[in-house]
């Protein structure tokens, strides 16, 4: 299963919480705001961290484009 | 001579905000991720709520804290504020109240030093809130002098039975569905999208 990740910046608050979740797919870039190192990932890392941010920031879609997280 | 009691029910007050504070504070934390109002609550907003009743929580303790150092009757110094049983009134139940006290500083203060201590670190720490709570609730209960109303009997309790729903909740509900978005997969007019890197 391929995933594709969106982040609503304007949602993110830099908890850092899917950066250490899941770290080869997301990054906390220096203005504080998360992002995705890759546009898409078959790692379900990125549910558990789309799941776990604080803001409800991270959205994950499935190759249906059901959203999966 | 009468004494003023100014002080005295300056701190009865400050207490009990900051009780309630920690407990509405404590429930927003709770439904960040169990998210039982559906897509009514927003996951921001609720984090947002968290970390601002956290705040106000802790500022009342701390006047709570001033209150009771200056008031004379209550005969409490920089010690008995820091070091558990050292208090004359109920050492034990106050000490509760100085445990809570530090548990929370620590707590809040963990909040700015997660990416020093990790995340998982971070969410084990965060939550002794729990005992946090515990602690504030016990102390309230114990130490504080509207317990013996039955609307302060009614508050405590009502409190400790909100957070063990809420708990509950948070561990045997699975969390309602994400709110839909905008899929990015849809193909005809390109909207505006959140911020995402390229492929």
């Amino acid at each position: 299963m391929t995933y594709r990740i969106v982040i609503d910046g304007s949602l993110c608050s830099g908890f850092g919480t899917c950066a250490e979740l899941a770290p080869d797919q997301f990054e906390v870039g220096p203005d504080g705001i998360a992002l995705a190192r890759v546009g898409e990932s078959d790692d379900p890392a990125v549910l558990d961290a789309a799941a776990q941010c604080p803001m409800g920031a991270i959205a994950v879609f499935d190759e249906a484009g059901e959203q999966a997280a | 001579m009468k004494s003023d009691p100014t002080f005295w029910i300056l701190a009865r007050a400050t207490g009990l905000a900051a009780f309630v504070l920690l407990t509405v504070s404590v429930l927003a934390g709770l439904v960040v991720k169990s998210r039982p109002f559906g897509t009514r609550l927003k996951p921001a907003t609720a984090t947002d709520l968290h970390r601002t009743l956290a705040l106000l929580s802790l500022s009342a303790v701390l006047l709570h804290i001033g209150t009771l150092l200056v008031d004379d009757a209550a005969n409490i110094g920089l010690g008995a504020v820091l070091v558990p049983g050292l208090s004359p009134y109920r050492p034990v139940a106050t000490g509760l109240g100085v445990l809570a006290f530090e548990l929370m500083v620590l707590v809040y203060a963990s909040f700015s030093l997660r990416r020093r201590i990790g995340q998982k670190n971070w969410r084990r720490l965060h939550s002794t809130t729990f005992g946090l709570f515990a602690l504030a609730a016990g102390h309230g209960l114990f130490a504080g002098s509207d317990t013996a109303a039955p609307w302060g009997l009614g508050l405590y309790l009502g409190a400790i039975g909100a957070v063990a729903a809420a708990l509950a909740w948070r561990l045997l509900v699975p969390p309602a569905r994400p709110q839909p978005r905008p899929r990015p997969a849809a193909a005809s007019a390109p909207a505006p999208q959140p911020k995402e890197e390229p492929a």
